[in-house]
């Protein structure tokens, strides 16, 4: 008996009129009847909330956020709790939007990257933000009562734009990715807010108190995109403009909790992709998804048929989509709850949910 | 018969002997030229360091002030880092431009400067400061 699966489209969603860059499922939805939902953000400008019918199962649009940016909005991500919602934009700022029973009201706005905002995130508790830019920087915000945000920490050390930044799923590590083909990884250094750079995933990554490893050249040779990690947290996934993912890990379970354990290369999963790949996504039971410019959405999955004792881990090509858009695919996002759905996000101005139906014949 | 003379010494080493010279000469010239040029430079860099630190010390003291005026209003993060910098700025070896630290220290105080203006929501900037990307003009996504 042998799994097939396939990709079916739900619904296409229309309403942005420029393309869309991301979306972000709420974290606190799909759960306990709580219907599903997630925002979606463009270069119209405009932040889009959308819900999943609870009687119809469609999807409905139930709010604009707009009037707030003046640029492209870039990125979007809810806290933990699925209150607030961040966004991010090409008009230097962060702004902060609070869910009032269906109402959005922007409460904040983050002002101190030089130019354009590429992306944000919060932590796993929802106290601190991260953001990253155009001006090569990545900056740490504490979550103060009353709205209120501090700037923690100005961190730099890329040497290009940085297009994404992403909080560990359990530790207190940042990991930015960049136009400078790096992967840098950020920790505390104590209670003093001060944030160094630790380790750097590059063509000849380094630790900082190590000396150059044998590992060196297994880095992107291009600009970074995004990057994901899986449900453990002891492995993560990038994705690039040199058209591989790349897999990382460490050994994360062996170490004390406040100690860091350097992260290698598993594996490079190259050839199949021959444009740029914009989107990965990793869901919670291991299937990886990347959304790439030649309009195509990709399934991974870890190949367990092979001893990967010797080799270290070996990924195989679950699905390809052909044409899933009409034009490049800038996000991919698995959504939470029960029925797990995909959402993609595309320069065609729409967004489209899928669910991965598995049939066994 | 010919001259010795010709195929003498001093003639052998004409080209050397002329070169010699001519380094000498233009040794001399570049000496004096160097340290005219270097005046000029080390004014100006030494202006804009002092211009950059003199900016970032009287933010200091000023919110400093503020901060002895009413110390709620400030987080003690904001608290925390205006008094590093003021420590920064103290520490800058400001006689001795070739000690090493002078771009960490200066790159620090730029760093923490975001850090209070953005915690404050004030928008402050040093005239001077040199942008991370004002020579890029072109699209980014």
């Amino acid at each position: 008996m042998e799994l097939v699966k396939e990709l079916r489209e739900i619904q296409t969603l229309q309403g942005h009129t420029d393309r869309v860059w991301s979306l972000a499922w709420n974290p606190a939805t799909g759960v306990a009847g709580i219907p599903l939902s997630f925002a979606s953000c463009s270069g119209d400008k405009t932040v889009r909330i959308w819900e999943q019918n609870p009687s119809t199962s469609s999807w409905d649009c139930k709010a604009v956020l707009d009037e707030t940016h003046t640029r492209t909005v870039r990125s979007c991500a809810w806290s933990p709790s699925g209150k607030l919602l961040a966004t991010a934009s090409f008009d230097a700022t962060t702004a902060i939007w609070e869910n009032v029973g269906g109402d959005y009201e922007c409460v904040a706005s983050l002002e101190g990257h030089e130019n354009e905002v590429k992306s944000v995130c919060w932590n796993p508790s929802g106290s601190m933000l991260t953001t990253c830019g155009r001006d090569k920087s990545v900056w740490v915000w504490e979550v103060l009562p009353g709205n209120e945000f501090d700037c923690v920490s100005v961190l730099q050390g890329h040497t290009q734009d940085v297009k994404m930044v992403q909080w560990h799923p359990t530790r207190n590590l940042i990991f930015s990715c960049s136009y400078d083909n790096t992967v840098k990884i950020w920790a505390d250094d104590g209670d003093d807010d001060d944030w160094a750079c630790v380790q750097t995933l590059g063509r000849s990554h380094l630790v900082r108190w190590q000396v150059p490893s044998p590992m060196s050249g297994s880095g992107h040779s291009s600009t970074v995109w995004a990057l994901s990690f899986n449900a453990s947290g002891d492995k993560v996934v990038t994705c690039s403009d040199d058209l591989t993912l790349k897999i990382w890990g460490s050994d994360d379970t062996k170490m004390p909790a406040d100690g860091f354990a350097p992260w290698r290369h598993l594996c490079t999963l190259s050839g199949y992709h021959d444009r740029t790949i914009f989107s990965v996504h990793w869901s919670r039971d291991s299937i990886i998804a990347s959304g790439a410019a030649d309009d195509a959405i990709r399934f991974f999955v870890e190949n367990d048929e092979q001893d990967g004792l010797v080799d270290g881990p070996s990924y195989k090509l679950l699905l390809r989509k052909e044409n899933a858009h009409d034009m490049d695919i800038n996000s991919v996002q698995w959504s939470p709850g029960e029925d797990q759905f995909l959402a993609s996000a595309a320069d065609d101005g729409t967004i489209k949910i899928w669910e991965l139906t598995s049939d066994s014949c | 018969m010919v001259d010795d003379d010709i195929f003498g010494e001093d003639f052998l080493n004409l080209e050397a002997n002329h070169q010699k010279e001519g380094f000498d000469e233009g040794y001399r010239d570049g000496l004096v030229a160097g340290k005219e040029e270097a005046k000029p430079t080390g004014i100006k860099t030494g202006f804009e360091v002092g211009e950059e630190l003199g900016f970032y010390k009287g933010c200091v003291d000023v919110w400093n002030s503020a901060i002895r005026v009413d110390p709620t209003r400030f987080s003690h993060r904001v608290q925390k880092t205006v008094r590093q910098m003021g420590e920064l700025i103290e520490k800058y070896p400001i006689m001795e431009p070739e000690d090493e630290s002078v771009g960490d220290v200066m790159e620090a105080l730029r760093l923490k400067f975001r850090a209070v203006c953005a915690s404050l929501g004030v928008k402050l900037e040093y005239k001077g400061y040199p942008k991370a990307a004002s020579e890029a003009t072109e699209t980014s996504f």
